[in-house]
């Protein structure tokens, strides 16, 4: 208990509280603009942090986590430009709701959704990491190729209106996951002797591609028409029945995606995308999703800041990193002397306090920052496409250009401009692709090491009872509409 | 963006730099004929593979808080990620060999240069300090079989071993290769992961026989209990680990360890190369350098000149390239 309320004090100190609102406002600017993560911006302070106390320390770096999660979200709805990685999902029906004049709406439900998500998963983090984080030892690469097949096993329902077209964008993506040197054979492929693509294709750029810019050609093909009408209802918050309606697709996708950022290898986009897949599922109104669904945001932005809360299970409780971010984090912890692991929660529960409160500060900061700002946010959607596609651009050359000060990505960004253009003219969805290329290399790699440890023998699978359990499942997903069909036969 | 522009923010002064574009370059070419000039004149560039935030990245920005002062100049971070490394030797490549570009690299670069994938030639790789040196460590988890060395060589004597590494064909793989000839096992299944965190969890749960793993990766299961280490790929015990015999103990001469380390391209003049050995090791002198090894499980004595470095990449370099060859991955 002394080691809780000296945690929560650090909430009453002012240099304390400083440096968790100084946290959180960088976190959703840098979240916001795309290119710069979370992990860009920890691992650039991380110098500073080194001359700061360890708790000030954790307590910055964790602010900053948690509000560049849900910054991600802000343009992700506003300019169909994921901010981070983690908001791709929330692209999907965050920016129909924008176009269709009701970005006040996707930026309320967001804020709230992720700061449901991220109070859950610091919940979590606090009253079950140390037994969250054994659970980490049974995930192998057999239980990761399981989990990731379940994940894959919705594509063809994510997306568009046709289940072949969006198998074949899924496929596309599962082949550029390929890309790359070949983690179990050493070799590389597909990179035509590119350096930029020898580490596989980037993410950012893909991303920026395939949103961004695939939109800003849509919005130059269209003429321009007056949205007079759009302007009442743009900064509007969502309604109370909006919250009832996304309640479910909230608590689901918190639990889900504390559960997938506590496992080592999987990060928050895994968990948005595979949380995405599963409000679809649950949801009533199906139909809705792609076209504007607020569910379809509501459960995103709920799952990838759930997991933020759940990167820090290992992170804390083995000493092993769940994301970028907490890779850095942890490396200032261990700078600053604090090795974390299992004897932390033992050792230093007043260091873990500080973790909860500042994380559980930043997620109540964004909150009321996200909902007080959102009306103004939502403006820049009533912004004349002439000037606001022009700064897009400029900012996805910057954002594809800065990671890696590469200009390999601003091409790759092009690129899939270009593409993302095309695929959606003959009525392809960017969804069923992303799912493709971030599941595809988990599915072939995890395999790969499966059948290794296997000694190729392939029915050991069904040795392994999480496995079977997720195949399970898998297999009752995939069956259901047809289930359903038959049922209703039945009884007609 | 203007954030990135604090003084810590290095990469985005680089950057910014790399903008103001011409008008600083034309300036700095009509700057006096170089045999006077005070060296050094300028930012130092240190080039690595990893991107913010990476291992090596995090070694650069470790060494460069005292190194203003040791350099009497400003120092950046230009990361250049991809190729396993041959982006950036081809950066470094494409500057002039006036010392103001450094490279921070691994064994890595080592290994690109070998299969012909980088525009340097390994005689152009210049040593100037090294920087952090690893010791490999093979471990096992808790329920293990081996509780001894002796008892782990044995059984894989027997049967091929399952070995957790990273990629394969590179530091680790080339590494279990070693050991597993020398000691007169049979030639282990390497199965390859992302991480070294990837490593432990799978030795703990018995995915995997043996991990060969650096310290710090599995220091929280190796207190916790969940994770014995066995054998410390080094000629001396390591200190953290007094209990666990080196390979000399084992009377096997396996030594391999995961080093980084800064190096120049051939064509820095020689007083300019001491100049940058002394700085580098002033910097590296430092407190927050030398917290950084100690806290990261590096050995204590990581730090070394040019001749030590020298010698120690040129026995990588033709250690590595014969087993390369053996293992069918190298022409």
């Amino acid at each position: 208990m002394d080691a809780f309320l000296s945690g929560m004090a650090i909430l009453v100190d002012p240099y304390m509280l400083f440096l968790v609102v100084a946290g959180t406002v960088l976190g959703i600017v840098v979240g916001a603009l795309p290119g710069i993560s979370g992990s860009t911006t920890t691992a650039l302070l991380l110098p500073l942090t080194v001359t700061m106390t360890p708790v000030a320390a954790i307590a910055f770096l964790g602010a900053i986590y948690c509000a560049a999660n849900f910054g991600g979200s802000i343009t992700a709805i506003l300019i169909n430009t994921p901010g981070d990685p983690s908001a791709s999902a929330t692209a999907f029906d965050g920016y129909p709701l924008a176009a269709r004049g009701e970005a006040g709406r996707a930026l309320g439900i967001s804020a709230v959704a992720s700061a449901i998500g991220g109070i859950f998963s610091v919940f979590v983090l606090i009253v079950a990491a140390p037994l969250l984080a054994r659970m980490a030892y049974q995930f192998g690469p057999p239980e990761y190729f399981a989990l990731a097949v379940f994940g894959l096993s919705m594509v063809a329902a994510i997306g568009g209106d046709s289940p072949v077209k969006n198998l074949l964008a899924a496929t596309f993506g599962v082949l550029l996951a390929t890309i790359g040197l070949d983690l179990t054979t050493g070799v590389e492929r597909f990179t035509f002797g590119i350096y930029a693509l020898s580490d596989g294709i980037e993410f950012i750029p893909v991303l920026i591609g395939l949103f961004a810019i695939a939109e800003m050609l849509e919005q130059a093909a269209q003429r321009s028409t007056v949205q007079d009408y759009v302007r009442l209802k743009t900064v509007q918050l969502p309604s109370l029945a909006d919250f009832r309606k996304c309640a479910k697709a909230i608590m689901l996708s918190s639990g889900i995606g504390t559960f997938i950022g506590a496992l080592p290898a999987l990060g928050a986009t895994t968990a948005a995308l595979i949380c995405y897949n599963e409000t679809k599922r649950w949801s009533k109104h199906k139909e809705e999703f792609g076209r504007g669904a607020i569910e379809g945001v509501a459960g995103p932005e709920a799952a990838n800041n759930a997991a933020v809360g759940g990167a820090m299970v290992p992170t804390l409780a083995l000493g092993i990193p769940g994301s970028t971010t907490t890779a850095i984090i942890l490396a200032g912890l261990i700078v600053q002397g604090v090795r974390p692991g299992p004897h932390l929660f033992t050792e230093q529960p007043t260091l873990l306090y500080v973790v909860f409160s500042s994380m559980f500060a930043a997620n109540l900061l964004y909150l009321v920052m996200g909902l007080g700002a959102a009306k103004l946010f939502a403006r820049i959607a009533l912004v004349p496409a002439a000037f606001l596609w022009p700064s897009v651009f400029v900012l996805s050359v910057v954002g594809a250009y800065a990671p890696n000060q590469s200009m390999a990505d601003v091409w790759t960004m092009l690129v899939f401009g270009v593409l993302g253009f095309a695929l959606r003219r003959f009525g392809f969805s960017p969804a069923p692709l992303i799912m493709g290329l971030v599941l595809g290399k988990l599915v072939e790699e995890t395999l790969k090491q499966s059948l290794l440890i296997f000694d190729h023998n392939w029915l050991m699978f069904l040795s392994r009872p999480v496995v079977v359990v997720l195949f399970l499942i898998t297999a009752a997903g995939l069956s259901m509409p047809l289930m359903a069909r038959v049922w209703r036969r039945l009884r007609s | 963006m203007s954030k990135m522009s604090t003084p810590l923010g290095r990469d985005g002064l680089t950057r910014r730099q790399f903008a103001a574009g011409s008008a600083a370059l034309a300036a700095l070419a009509v700057s006096p004929a170089r045999g006077q000039e005070k060296f050094p004149s300028k930012t130092i560039e240190v080039v690595t593979h990893a991107g913010v935030g990476g291992g090596t990245d995090i070694t650069a920005r470790m060494m460069m808080v005292h190194a203003p002062k040791s350099f009497g100049t400003e120092l950046a971070v230009v990361n250049r990620v991809g190729g396993s490394g041959a982006a950036a030797l081809a950066y470094a490549a494409s500057k002039p060999r006036d010392g103001h570009t450094i490279m921070l690299i691994t064994q890595t670069h080592l290994l690109t240069i070998m299969q012909g994938k980088a525009p340097v030639k390994y005689d152009e790789i210049v040593a100037l300090a090294r920087a952090t040196d690893d010791p490999q460590i093979l471990m096992v988890g808790k329920n293990s079989p081996f509780k001894t060395a002796q008892e782990m060589i044995a059984a894989g004597k027997t049967k091929p071993l399952k070995v957790g590494a990273t990629q394969l064909g590179g530091v680790d793989h080339l590494a279990t290769f070693g050991f597993a000839k020398k000691a007169g096992m049979q030639q282990p299944t390497v199965v390859p992961f992302r991480g070294g965190g990837d490593i432990v969890i799978n030795a703990v749960s018995g995915n995997v026989d043996v991990g060969i793993l650096n310290y710090a990766e599995a220091e929280s299961q190796i207190k916790s209990g969940d994770v014995r280490a066995l054998l410390t790929l080094a000629p001396k015990r390591l200190g953290p680990l007094p209990n666990v015999p080196s390979s000399k103990d084992l009377g096997i001469d396996a030594n391999y360890s995961t080093v980084r380390g800064f190096i120049t391209l051939k064509g820095v003049p020689d007083d300019r190369l001491q100049a940058l050995e002394k700085g580098l090791i002033e910097a590296m002198k430092g407190q927050m350098y030398a917290t950084y090894i100690e806290t990261s499980g590096q050995s204590p004595d990581s730090v070394v000149g040019r001749a030590p470095w020298q010698s120690q990449l040129d026995a990588f370099y033709g250690e590595g390239q014969a087993a390369l060859k053996e293992l069918g991955l190298l022409k």
